[in-house]
């Protein structure tokens, strides 16, 4: 079994600090900058933000040392052969682009010393500055001996669509460093989640992550991302599935009307987001009756779908439901062999 | 100019069979300048509409997104300027029932309150005088100053007591997201005079979330994710909770993703819902009994089995709205737009039938 989304991060900038530069460490200081597990994303008190029972070990919920997480993980029967890291902070609201580029540096060295360097089961996402393409280009390359990096991190909410040709380097770098680039949901604080404006509740912030998530999925397919990089590979972390199939009607019908705008786009849509993108089940938004399950999944295709506990998060049953309407073959496929094929990087 | 029938043939009383529900009327710049007041006119005439053409920020690659035959003979004439031409190519060619127009020309709302207001009121003079009155086929959308809620009220019951008036236009996106306090005397106006609201794209959205996109294809797929990102806000903000009457068309902006909208919205609020008390209910059944879906441009799945499906699964069928979305170049024919998998039954209902019921139409059309 491969769990595809399980974070970790930082309690405090104080766990950072043998990574972090003078100046950088008095910065932080300076400025009184916490790490405050991610608040706006993951308020500590909300259902969602962790299972029952995920701080019975004292711990906070989301792990911040790799002892919390063996005995979480690891120590039960049914462990994961591989688990992918993805270590979400919130630091990307910070535009000071120097700070991101030193914060991004001292998180994956963080990553390496204290997690990777612990279990060889697990692997994880490189962390990126996302101000200057340049500098997320500049870390993919100071960490590309580390075959344990098997992704790159990128927040749904950012400047601009990842397809843009500002990212165009990125996702050269992506490519032929043989990384998927992982899409997570959330993203920079202090971007609104809709199209016009700030939400009052949680619940819609949460429930905007399916819907900002399609707009890269856009730009990456309309700006030939994939033409470009044939190797290229996307994951759509934690940010549903249910929502592909009316996307790809649409992508692909409006295509048809309006090709010659982009020419670079040379087979159908859907063909490139079948080909170069997966999404993980949780959360799994599911029709409440089982039959319409397997209806969905059926035109989903569940070769699109990588298993992630997402711990310490909770979404709800979705994803159980999910494996009831599963044959053994597709199954196995979602548990491991659709992540084996997509991460290039994952067994090595 | 094309020759208007200032008198539609008469023809025997039927049951109502076909209605488009998005039809785009474009008065011509003169005719709203000489129904302004003087004060306003001499202010366009001086600085102008605030907002660059639509076009402008997302060319459309070929005919500046028109149907290639909708443009007028008439020099300066523009597609939905000629009602001669819109009677031949539309209400004519498919024998329609009844026509809801939809005025995009104030989705852009970004003057001072006044002038916002004088506007709209001369965008309506000018539906009715020339639209309106002229065929009985046609039916309106209110256009309101939008982002004034007040001024929006009044023009609503200035326009609400004639019946031609069907119900109430609101652009895609505006200052704030629409389920904002802002707006509910809008929706609250509205739903006192029996009117449902119309929210229409107008491809002004400040793509706060993502940032720009590139191209007008992502620009147009994204249509459909503004769409879900307003129902999502309008239930998250309790308005259907609020407003119980009111009763939602959301126009030109997709309609299989309601599906998976749903099921997000109920899986979360089971979560989450101590922190909305306003939503007392399963949120999807506040999406169910309060919002209509035009269906131009409809998703097309490669097989057409899994549209009837979907369908299902969003229980649709008495809430899909047949319509055209003349002169825009990707006009939806009643002839060929829908996939023949749909029972006849629900194919009734979508030309006809559930317009007839929302609009609380004569059963029998006009002759």
């Amino acid at each position: 079994m491969i769990d595809c989304d399980v974070h970790c991060a930082p309690l405090s900038l104080r766990d950072l600090e043998p990574y972090l530069g003078e100046y950088w460490r008095e910065y932080v200081d300076g400025a009184g900058i916490r790490v405050t597990g991610f608040t706006a994303a993951y308020p500590p008190a909300a259902p969602t933000s962790a299972r029952p029972g995920a701080r019975d070990d004292g711990g906070p919920a989301v792990p911040n040392r790799y002892e919390l997480l063996r005995g979480r993980l690891f120590d039960s029967a049914g462990a994961p052969s591989r688990v992918i890291l993805n270590c979400l902070t919130g630091w990307e609201a910070h535009r000071n682009p120097y700070y991101q580029a030193a914060f991004a540096s001292a998180l994956n060295d963080w990553l390496r010393h204290e997690w990777l360097d612990r279990d060889e089961r697990l692997r994880a996402s490189i962390v990126v500055p996302t101000v200057d393409p340049d500098d997320a280009v500049a870390e993919i390359e100071r960490l590309s001996d580390d075959t344990r990096f098997v992704q790159v991190l990128w927040p749904a909410r950012a400047d601009a669509p990842l397809g843009n040709k500002r990212y165009h380097r990125l996702l050269a770098a992506c490519a032929e460093r043989r990384l998927v680039v992982g899409i997570h949901a959330w993203g920079r604080t202090g971007r609104a989640p809709t199209p016009s404006g700030f939400t009052l509740s949680y619940l819609e912030d949460y429930l905007s992550n399916p819907i900002v998530v399609q707009s890269h999925v856009l730009s990456l397919v309309g700006e030939g991302a994939f033409e470009r990089f044939p190797s290229l590979r996307v994951a759509l972390v934690e940010c549903g599935f249910s929502w592909l199939p009316p996307l790809l009607w649409r992508f692909d019908k409006d295509w048809k009307g309006v090709w010659r705008e982009v020419p670079w786009v040379k087979e159908l849509p859907s063909t490139y987001v079948r080909r170069h993108f997966r999404a993980t089940i949780e959360p799994a938004h599911l029709p409440a009756a089982a039959g319409q399950v397997a209806e969905l999944v059926e035109m989903v295709g569940s070769g699109w779908l990588l298993y992630a506990s997402d711990h310490p998060h909770d979404h709800g049953p979705g994803a159980e439901r999910l494996f009831e309407v599963l044959d053994e073959a597709a199954a196995a496929a979602v548990r491991a062999g659709n992540a084996e094929a997509l991460y290039p990087l994952l067994s090595k | 100019m094309t020759e208007v029938q200032e008198a539609p043939s008469v023809r025997e009383p039927r049951t109502v069979r076909l209605v488009d529900a998005d039809i785009h009327p474009a008065p011509p710049q003169p005719a709203v300048l000489s129904r302004l007041p003087e004060r306003w006119r001499r202010h366009v005439e001086r600085f102008g509409r605030r907002m660059p053409l639509i076009t402008e920020l997302y060319p459309r690659a070929s005919n500046g997104g028109m149907r290639v035959d909708s443009w007028p003979e008439t020099p300066g004439g523009f597609p939905g300027s000629d009602l001669g031409l819109l009677q031949r190519q539309v209400l004519d060619e498919y024998d329609l029932d009844y026509g809801v127009l939809n005025c995009l020309s104030l989705l852009d709302c970004h003057e001072v309150p006044e002038l916002t207001a004088a506007l709209a009121r001369a965008i309506n003079d000018w539906m009715a005088e020339e639209l309106l009155d002229r065929d009985p086929r046609l039916l309106g959308s209110i256009v309101v100053p939008y982002e004034y809620a007040e001024l929006s009220v009044q023009e609503i019951e200035r326009c609400a007591g004639d019946e031609r008036w069907v119900q109430v236009l609101m652009p895609g996106t505006a200052f704030e997201p629409l389920g904002s306090r802002k707006y509910w005397p809008i929706y609250e106006a509205a739903t006192a005079h029996g009117l449902p609201v119309a929210v229409h794209n107008a491809g002004y959205e400040p793509h706060l979330a993502t940032g720009w996109p590139s191209y007008y294809l992502e620009e147009h797929v994204a249509y459909s994710f503004v769409m879900q990102s307003q129902l999502l806000n309008m239930v998250c903000e309790g308005l259907f909770a609020a407003v119980p009457g009111l009763r939602l068309v959301l126009t030109e902006g997709g309609v299989a993703w309601v599906t998976a909208l749903r099921w997000q919205l109920d899986s979360a609020w089971e979560l989450l819902r101590d922190e909305v008390p306003a939503l007392e209910r399963p949120p999807s059944e506040y999406v169910r009994d309060h919002v209509w879906f035009t269906t131009q441009p409809i998703e097309e799945p490669e097989d057409p089995a899994d549209f009837a499906r979907a369908l299902e699964f969003a229980e649709l069928g008495d809430r899909l709205l047949f319509a055209t979305d003349y002169p825009h170049w990707d006009f939806d024919s009643p002839t060929q737009a829908l996939p023949r998998s749909l029972p006849d039954e629900v194919r009734a209902a979508v030309f006809g039938g559930n317009a007839a019921a929302l609009y609380r139409l004569p059963l029998e059309s006009r002759t």
